[in-house]
């Protein structure tokens, strides 16, 4: 389930309106981001349209829900749209196990750091599969420029910060750093040519 | 000579190369593009046309630059990595060669975020130096990205930015550098005010021998007000405005600021033409392109070389 | 159901060349190997490692040392494992792991080059910046976390990730017979979107989907979120994690005495320690308070009669926490309450001598009531001196408030209660420690503490299992027991004892009763009259759910699951034919879940168990080697240290039976270590 946002009421409102709901909550990765009480609210404004609801860990583990389907067979049965509240997979999940009921997600997905979220971090990998780590003094700037540059700073890094938003550490003054610590500045003219975007999956 | 390009003609020959700036209109208006090339024609050797600033839409610079090259002007096509993949960067690489454009500068990009399009998707497929090795390998090894060999390369006189003044300062050679090998004939940089700065930059590319290997432009711009001033110093990423120039502006009557601008200007281009390993200037003067003649003029680098036809 | 896991290996070693760059960079390099997460668990992998020697052939010389970490990424846990390795002769570090993990390790040894000596594995048909992520569980379907869903549009199959293109607005032109132009392997998922709105009768929407926001959610709200959640996790000690409280619905309920029963099951093992002995025979006449049991030897406890009347059986009857019968002393109510004369109150209490007030703790069949129920009297005989009190008034189990209610209703005995501890131990210093979701309860002792100047009264943020003794110690003085089953609080100089405890021994010094009622939470579901009850001890399981349940409970177990004590500790009742004992901290009632924990499951190294686990162990690979049957194998992975708080089954995103793992794994290790 990962870290979520609820939708807009008026984006689920015409989807659902006078219609028999039933609800699933993944509660799974709750630790992780899950707005439990803004949830709540949003299942006690729908109202009477709720015939049945079940709270889970895990919807995105397909026996799980398969399980938890059968039990609520009945409710299931009577609702003409089933609501999740999930990340996307757990939504295609029961999507997929329910092919023919409508089912409408809640839910937005957000990105977090360490697999989005998967192993909360404080850095990232895109999992881009050409690691430049070696070349960057372990710090990423795939994942951590804003334009994904492989050959420096651009001209907007000052003060350590990105241009984009100050927010945000220039990763490139940090590689600079990181790597006149080590006695590497050398590597930096080595240049980093155009990026293979298409590295297969696992082979 | 690798070109036709006129820039590349005055630099070889060893001569203050000055070079203006262009930016197309954020409509479909072909005669703000035709009055600003007339401005500009006879006082620069070549114009640079932006492609996309600070992220606006603008008319596209190589559209920019075949109206303005009916003025007779030699142009820069400015090409950002922000809005187009490889396969788009070499495609309008081949269109503006075969279109007789004589000079690119292979650019980044601004940040989308800064934009009218803050939403957009920013490509970033490839950046600045990876850009200027594909335009290199076009022209001097006929090949694209891929390795795959074309009939006509693109004969195109290669530009990139620098930034003296951007963090980390230490680096700033270095990409240089990075630039250089990747194959870029013509650098243009950053607007400078700070001249120290900029002198201590330069002292470290003649360390390593780099001016001789690149020409190196540097930017100049006049300053209208002290509030544009103050902004640049304060907003635009990567610009070095020092407290003295704001305060050389503030020192003069509201009415004499503009006219001070100008002659801060006229001050930088002396001062960097002293400077070892400068072969020239980029002269940008946005939106207020009638004060160009003058300032080459004031800086006595008028006339220019006639061009080639 | 047909399973297909997916395996979502994070990494895979960098080309040949590459490493032998590497290593051509170096002279004493100590190789790092992560044991990857995300697959199933089928065997401990040592394979890259062997492929790496293979690689660098000659210059396998180079390699100072190797160490495998699981869960490389898990920045607490491995720093302290790599603090234990010896890197000083090392020039540099090689990492085979995924990016997280060596991004880590720079970070972490900064000083150090540190080399990637594997790539990242993309998982995604698309490329960045759409890399699909999978979720806990290793399925198919991949969410690349745009942050505007578009399901409810497509027919729950997202476009992001399964179309080539990413396309938003149908599928493009090249498709061929339903699969797609880029890989003809691949489904077209536009062609898979067409078919199940087809079979749900709906339309694609006519009107076009509007342009994606690429600039949102801004970096700053992600870096937020997962700093947030980072933090969250850390606060206070290692591990644990934030379950649902769920105390609203009795937070606010009195604490009322529940009915006498007609027929107590009075066991005479309800403590740590040998059962005690009968003191009473069948046909007995006993009062209310009147000692039933007898403590047998140095680690026993007396029984008390809760009720008057007649003893008409001594025999084994259900246990409530352990699937065995016990002895069990049964007694009939005679309705007349006859209290035993020998209970009296005690004006002289502050003067009583320390052994005296053990005597009394002693035969007051005190004991530890936060559920462990080791015997009081020999707890406050430490055989090392104590500088500190700790009151435990955490409850941190979600449905549980019979602590709290003690805490707002009787903040005066429990400080009293304190005084009398503190005379035992000899401690000046003491600290109550309040979760803060029990705002009343810190109210109401804050009120009395200015009487008490050497009590401080300690916010702790509420986490579970804060309420377990180290991980109090830990979050209060920051003092570190040694490991179990050998360290213990004292060993830090520290006692821990529960709110519920000391109310107890106000009781049974002040008052003059023993141990024979305590208090209990009744909540969960499907309950009517859910509450903090004053309960008889012995009273059956099945009076309790008989009132709060208000229906017929004899096929109650069906639908319900009923646990003794909180829904993560709390013991799954298997019938309702027990009593309470003096361990019972409640009664919470589940709706019994369609998945249960399970022995055969398998595991697929998500790593939340090491995660949430507070001792900082690898609760894997208890289930992993349980399953095997190798129950020795978890003693080299510090079973014994485990203190059941129940956290990885609770979090196991496969539900697997972790504790009953556990339990066996320790019984075993006793036995070796007794053999």
């Amino acid at each position: 389930m990962l870290a979520v946002q609820i939708k807009a009421e008026q984006e689920i409102a015409p989807l659902i309106s006078s219609k028999k709901l039933f609800i699933f909550e993944c509660l799974g990765c709750r630790d992780v981001y899950y707005p439990v009480e803004e949830a709540e609210q949003f299942i006690a404004g729908l109202k009477e349209g709720v015939v049945g609801k079940a709270s889970l860990d895990y919807l995105c583990h397909r026996e799980f829900t398969h399980e938890y389907i059968k039990a609520y067979a009945s409710e299931i049965e009577k609702a003409q749209v089933i609501l999740v509240f999930s990340c996307g997979v757990g939504a295609q999940v029961v999507s997929s196990l329910l092919e023919d009921k409508i089912v409408y997600t809640c839910c937005d997905t957000l990105y977090l750091n360490g697999f989005q979220g998967l192993t909360v971090q404080e850095f990232d990998c895109d999992q881009c599969g050409e690691c430049y780590l070696n070349y960057t003094g372990g710090l990423c700037p795939i994942a951590r420029c804003s334009k994904h540059l492989l050959n420096g700073p651009c001209g907007g890094s000052q003060d350590g910060k990105c241009e984009v938003d100050p927010d945000i550490p220039c990763v490139w003054q940090q590689i600079v750093d990181r790597l006149a610590k080590l006695g590497q500045l050398d590597t930096l003219e080595r240049l980093g040519t155009a990026k293979n975007w298409n590295v297969s999956p696992v082979s | 000579m690798k070109t036709r390009s006129n820039l590349e003609r005055v630099l070889e020959a060893g001569q203050f190369a000055v070079t203006g700036e262009l930016g197309p209109p954020q409509s479909a208006d072909s005669q703000v593009i035709r009055r600003k090339a007339k401005i500009l024609g006879g006082h620069v050797d070549a114009v640079n046309v932006t492609d996309g600033q600070t992220a606006v839409v603008r008319m596209a610079s190589w559209a920019a630059s075949l109206i303005g090259k009916e003025e007779g002007l030699d142009h820069i096509v400015q090409m950002t990595c922000r809005d187009r993949n490889r396969i788009a960067l070499q495609m309008d690489v081949l269109g503006i060669a075969a279109l007789g454009i004589n000079n690119i500068l292979c650019l980044t990009g601004d940040h989308q975020k800064f934009g009218n399009h803050p939403m957009a998707r920013g490509v970033y497929d490839v950046d600045s130096i990876q850009l200027v090795n594909i335009v290199r390998d076009m022209r001097d090894e006929k090949k694209f990205q891929c390795g795959d060999e074309m009939a006509v390369e693109p004969c195109l006189f290669i530009g990139a930015a620098a930034n003296p003044f951007a963090d980390p300062f230490e680096f700033r050679v270095t990409r240089l550098a990075k630039k250089i090998a990747a194959g870029a004939d013509f650098i243009q940089t950053q607007i400078i005010y700070n001249v120290d700065k900029f002198a201590e930059w330069m002292e470290g590319v003649r360390d390593r021998g780099l001016h001789e290997r690149v020409k190196i432009l540097a930017g100049v711009a006049p300053i209208k007000s002290v509030g544009a001033a103050r902004y640049m110093k304060a907003r635009v990423p990567g610009m070095d405005v020092p407290d003295s120039v704001i305060a050389r502006l503030q020192g003069v009557p509201k009415d004499q600021v503009s006219r001070e601008g100008i002659k801060l200007c006229v001050d930088i281009i002396s001062q960097v033409r002293e400077i070892e390993g400068v072969a020239g200037i980029h002269l940008m003067a946005i939106e207020w392109e009638e004060v160009v003649p003058e300032i080459v003029g004031a800086a006595g680098l008028l006339p220019r070389p006639s061009p080639l036809t | 159901m047909e399973m297909r896991v997916m395996d979502y290996t994070k990494f895979r070693l960098k080309p040949d060349q590459e490493i032998r760059e590497v290593f051509e960079r170096v002279n004493q390099i100590f190789i790092l190997s992560c044991g990857k997460c995300y697959r199933k668990f089928e065997e401990e992998d040592g394979e890259e490692y062997t492929r790496l020697l293979d690689i660098v052939g000659e210059d396998h010389r180079k390699i100072a040392g190797h160490a495998m970490i699981d869960f490389l990424c898990n920045d607490f846990l491995s720093t302290r494992r790599i603090s234990d390795l010896d890197l000083s002769h090392c020039d540099s570090v090689g990492v085979v792991s995924c990016g997280l993990g060596v991004q880590f390790l720079a970070k972490l040894l900064e000083g150090t080059p540190v080399y990637a000596l594997a790539d990242s594995v993309p998982h995604s048909v698309n490329c960045p910046p759409e890399v699909g992520y999978h979720g806990i569980s290793l399925e198919e379907e991949k969410c690349a976390a745009c942050g505007q869903c578009y399901l409810n549009l497509t027919g729950g199959i997202c476009p992001i990730t399964n179309c080539a293109k990413g396309l938003l607005n149908g599928p493009c032109g090249g498709a061929t017979d339903g699969k797609c132009e880029v890989d003809s392997s691949v489904d077209c998922a536009w062609v898979r979107i067409h078919q199940r709105l087809q079979k749900r009768g709906e339309q694609f929407a006519s009107e076009y989907v509007q342009l994606r926001d690429y600039s949102t959610p801004s970096w700053k709200l992600r870096s937020d979120l997962s700093l947030q959640n980072q933090t969250l996790r850390g606060e206070g000690f290692y591990g644990g994690f934030h379950p649902l409280d769920k105390k609203e619905a009795t937070a606010d309920k009195q604490i009322e005495d529940f009915a006498e029963p007609q027929i107590a099951v009075i066991f005479l093992s309800q403590h740590a320690g040998r059962r005690s002995q009968p003191s009473v025979e069948v046909g007995d006449k006993v009062r209310v308070g009147q000692k039933i049991g007898e403590a047998d030897g140095f680690v026993s406890s007396a029984v008390h009669s809760s009720i008057s009347g007649k003893v008409i059986a001594i025999e084994a009857r259900t246990y409530p926490t352990a699937p065995r019968k016990e002895l069990a002393i049964v007694v009939e109510n005679d309705g007349k309450s006859e209290l035993d004369p020998l209970i009296q109150p005690r004006e002289d209490f502050e003067e009583l001598p320390k052994e005296t007030l053990l005597e009394i703790i002693k035969e007051s069949g005190i004991v530890g009531l936060g559920g462990a129920m080791f015997p009081t009297n020999v707890k406050f005989s430490p055989p090392k001196a104590v500088d500190t009190l700790i009151v435990n008034g955490c409850e941190c189990e979600p449905y549980l408030n019979a602590d709290n209610r003690i805490m707002i209703e009787h903040p005066e005995e429990i400080l009293t209660g304190i005084r009398i501890v503190q005379n035992i131990l000899g401690v000046e210093k003491v600290f109550v420690g309040v979760e803060d979701n029990k705002p009343e309860a810190m109210a109401a002792l804050k009120r009395l503490s200015d009487r008490s100047p050497s009590v401080e009264l300690v916010s702790l943020k509420t986490k579970y299992p804060q309420g377990a003794e180290r991980a109090l110690i830990r979050a209060i003085l920051d003092r570190e027991v040694p490991p179990p089953p050998k360290g213990l609080p004292f060993d830090v100089g520290v006692m821990v004892s529960n709110v519920s405890t000391l109310l107890a021994i106000y009781q049974a010094v002040v008052k003059g009763v023993p141990l024979f009622q305590r208090v209990i939470t009744v909540s969960g579901e499907g309950l009517t009259r859910s509450g903090n009850y004053m309960v008889k001890i012995g009273t059956p399981l099945k009076d309790i759910m008989q009132y709060c349940f208000d229906k017929n409970v004899d096929r109650i177990l069906e639908e319900y699951d009923v646990r003794m004590g909180g829904p993560v500790m709390g013991i799954a009742q298997a019938s309702l034919d027990s009593s309470v004992i003096k361990g019972t901290t409640g009664l919470t009632v589940l709706r019994k879940f369609p998945v249960q924990a399970s022995e055969e499951r398998d595991c697929i190294r998500c790593g939340r168990c090491v995660e949430v686990c507070p001792m900082q162990l690898y609760p894997l690979f208890y289930g992993f080697y349980g399953k095997k049957g190798d129950l020795g194998k978890a003693m080299e992975y510090k079973v014994e240290e485990c203190v059941e708080c129940g956290c990885c089954e609770y979090i196991c995103a496969s539900k697997i039976a972790l504790l009953s793992f556990i339990r066996q794994e320790k019984a075993y290790a006793r036995s070796a270590n007794k053999g």
